[in-house]
């Protein structure tokens, strides 16, 4: 059977990196093992295999609630069939590079919250330290296992038009979607039997594993009781929470299981109290601790961050990581690099402008129709304004909002995010998307699972790959 | 193991255990309705599953299936039993089986498809109310042969004969009241049978005593049978031994509760048929209710004050 239908109406977009096409008609090497499959597979039976991924999706509880009038619906993050592969050249060097960056930002958070060298080299000015949200006076001086502060993250990866990989954002605090990463992969291999096999794609499935050494190797106990802090079930991100601690076969807590007696954290259980030593905690650090952080919060717990200070259990991340992936900060990284490492960065940043300074401002403001401008506390590809597409109303209102405080945003140029495959309707359309890799830091190094989440905008044209916004994901193949 | 935990998986059981005498129920008077609608109307089985709040009450056995499964003002429908029964399963998810959780998924999925009200309205109900019922079934043999014998099992069954024993004193005291309410003895043994066949006993009961229909042999088969799954000391018998695994692992600490069970035990089981009936059957089955609830109460109340 031939399949070349399929491929018949895939309007590649103007100078965007395509993963799968070289120039029009020849296809990159890596695709072509999927490619034969494709062609020896008919539209029905694809589209057969795209009604079992949503059904198996449902079925397994890969799903998140939304209530609405008390009615709790499940729903499922899109998810689009065709693979996203890499090569492992590509790979070797995303490795090194996250790795290089992320070594760059572990040390600068230790700097921040001890002696501040990078401050008073002049590198980074401390205003915009001391006026970050992010940054934590709680953590100044304390001490954290091994000196590892971000234990897990997940920096996410463009490929600009000229095919290389940029940095779009370095997620240090509580980064989600790992967990997609596995029950994509675990669809794939239901979508598609023996495939996997004969390409020759990396295993993703040891990541609990990993994690949990990691976690275990922050004690010196033998046998340390570790938990998983949920902020509960109405948590978008729940399944996540509840497959980790399930595959990892640690206990999942919520914030009132938890209680600190005499600076020691307890968790209550039918038999009395059991104290807990390391806290994997999905929890962001404005509900960690009511008495230290937001008072209102009850997802957390009172006194954590004493207990935390002496040294009587671990949280990881550790708390004050944000100060890092501030988007402010953003623009030091390559800096960083240079000055703690004394090397070049492997992967680079995105040009940003930082509307705080009045010449940058300026020039934002002349080329606003190729920039998109965001805050530097935002997350989640809300409050930004996507200058290609916005009305001459909007692009006012939000100049204004931005001169009220201008330090608070940067803008970037448009970025040309490259496509993939997706299977939309019985055809192949090309569709925006980014990279997610996972890397778990620990007492031996960093260590980043070979795979990762591929965000894709679904919405033709669009380039937001967030699950808020009509993002989904593909399955993402590293090749050996 | 967490409080929280151990009362969620006690819950799941009870939700489970619930559904699964609530369609039992329906899909018993669904036939006792077809024969003789005065003596068995859907209005008390609303009654008895529903708060003093509820003002829907209906004869038509559709509207009534329809209102006992489906409907989300009803704290007890089937949909809101099993969707609460998920939330817990899915909150102890690292505590019980994998393949328990997607059994549960997967009902909860089943109900709450679109198409399925249409097949209660268009479709046979009986067998509408067996599919259902079927996932009571597999939860139950899934349970059975992929949870190990560990804390989480026993707590999961403290939830499940609390909640059978429960259910089935309530459902036998609505039924004497039904029957002293009428002087025919015709009458009286349609509702003894019904009560048997709610319950689930009605093929034993024929099987030991033949078509037959004896109070004393009723009553000492719902009430003490030690064979019967669904007998009132075979419940307080399970309850009993799982609450001191319970404590034998260290889940627990000897208390109260063990005193109680222990004690409620050997009540039912030394009381002969005749000073049951000296001291009069609803009374005996008051006090049993009485003591239910201080076992009930007494179980959550060991893992609520248990804050600091």
């Amino acid at each position: 059977m031939n399949n070349n239908h399929l491929f018949s109406s895939y309007d590649k977009l103007p100078s965007t990196w395509d993963e799968m096409y070289c120039d029009s008609k020849k296809f990159r090497a890596q695709y072509e093992g999927f490619i034969e499959y494709l062609k020896n597979t008919s539209p029905e039976k694809l589209t057969k295999k795209e009604d079992l991924s949503k059904q198996l999706f449902m079925s397994q509880g890969v799903t998140f609630t939304v209530y609405n009038d008390n009615e709790g619906i499940e729903k499922i993050f899109p998810f689009d069939i065709v693979p996203r592969i890499i090569t492992a050249p590509e790979w070797d060097k995303i490795e090194k590079g996250i790795k290089q960056r992320l070594k760059a930002l572990n040390l600068f958070i230790k700097d921040i919250y001890n002696e501040q060298f990078i401050i008073k080299d002049g590198i980074i000015p401390a205003d915009l330290i001391y006026s970050c949200p992010n940054f934590l006076r709680e953590m100044k001086g304390v001490k954290v296992p091994y000196d590892v502060y971000v234990h897990i993250s997940g920096v996410d990866l463009i490929r600009n038009n000229d095919g290389e990989f940029y940095v779009l954002e370095d997620n240090l605090r509580t980064p989600s979607g790992v967990s997609y990463m596995l029950e994509n992969r675990e669809i794939s291999k239901r979508l598609f039997p023996g495939v996997l096999p004969k390409s020759h794609v990396r295993s993703v499935s040891n990541y609990p594993n990993l994690l949990y050494k990691k976690l275990k190797e922050l004690s010196d106990l033998p046998n340390p009781n570790i938990v998983l802090l949920t902020p509960g079930i109405y948590n978008s991100a729940y399944y996540e929470h509840t497959t980790l601690a399930r595959l990892m076969g640690i206990e999942l807590v919520e914030g009132t299981d938890l209680v600190v007696k005499n600076h020691f954290v307890y968790m209550k259980t039918t038999n009395g109290l059991k104290q807990v030593d390391i806290i994997y905690r999905r929890v962001d650090d404005d509900y960690l601790d009511p008495l230290e952080f937001n008072a209102k919060s009850v997802l957390g717990v009172a006194g954590i961050m004493a207990a935390y200070r002496k040294g009587n259990v671990n949280i990881v991340n550790a708390p004050g990581t944000g100060i890092a992936d501030d988007k402010a900060i953003y623009i030091y990284v390559p800096d960083m690099i240079k000055y703690y490492l004394n090397e070049e960065p492997l992967l680079k940043n995105i040009d940003t402008y930082q509307l705080g300074k009045p010449d940058e401002l300026e020039y934002v403001t002349k080329n606003i129709r190729d920039m998109v401008i965001k805050k530097t506390d935002g997350s989640g590809g809300y409050g930004m304004l996507m200058g290609h597409e916005a009305s001459d109303e909007e692009i006012k209102d939000y100049l204004d909002n931005v001169k009220k405080k201008p330090a608070n945003f940067i803008a970037q140029p448009i970025l040309r995010l490259s496509t993939a495959p997706c299977y939309i309707n019985g055809q192949l359309s090309p569709r925006c998307i980014d990279l997610r890799p996972f890397a778990l830091a620990g007492k031996d190094g960093i260590d980043i699972c070979p795979g990762g989440l591929t965000r894709v905008a679904l919405k033709k044209g669009s380039l937001v790959v967030n699950s808020s916004q009509g993002g989904g994901s593909k399955d993402t193949w590293v090749l050996e | 193991m967490l409080s929280r935990v151990a009362n969620n998986l006690i819950w799941l059981d009870r939700y489970m255990e619930r559904g699964n005498g609530i369609l039992s129920l329906l899909k018993v008077n669904f036939y006792a309705n077809q024969d003789s609608p005065e003596l068995f109307s859907w209005t008390p089985i609303i009654k008895n599953f529903t708060t003093s709040e509820n003002d829907f009450y209906t004869e038509d056995a559709i509207e009534c299936i329809d209102f006992m499964v489906f409907n989300i003002g009803n704290s007890n429908s089937i949909l809101n039993i099993v969707t609460k029964a998920r939330e817990n399963a899915r909150s102890v998810q690292e505590h019980i089986s994998r393949e328990l959780w997607l059994c549960i998924n997967n009902y909860y999925l089943y109900l709450t498809d679109k198409d399925l009200p249409r097949r209660l309205r268009e479709e046979d109900p009986v067998q509408f109310l067996e599919d259902l019922r079927k996932h009571h079934l597999i939860y139950y043999g899934t349970s059975d042969v992929t949870q190990e014998r560990g804390p989480s099992y026993y707590f999961m069954h403290v939830g499940k004969f609390l909640e059978r024993v429960i259910q089935i004193s309530d459902f036998t005291a609505l039924k004497l009241k039904e029957i002293a309410n009428t002087s025919d003895s015709l009458e009286k043994s349609f509702y003894w049978k019904n009560l048997l066949l709610s319950i689930g006993g009605y093929q034993l009961y024929l099987k030991t005593h033949k078509s037959t229909f004896n109070e004393e042999h009723i009553i000492r088969m719902v009430f003490q049978d030690k064979s019967f799954p669904r007998s009132v000391y075979y419940c307080v018998n399970k309850l009993n031994r799982h609450i001191n695994q319970l404590i034998e692992t260290n889940e627990l600490e000897k208390n109260n509760l063990e005193f109680l069970l222990g004690k409620l035990e050997s009540t039912i089981k030394y009381t002969t048929t005749e000073s049951i009936m000296e001291q009069g059957l609803n009374n005996y089955i008051e006090g049993i209710k009485e003591d239910v609830r201080n076992i009930s109460a007494n179980i959550n109340s060991v893992y609520f004050s248990n804050v600091n």
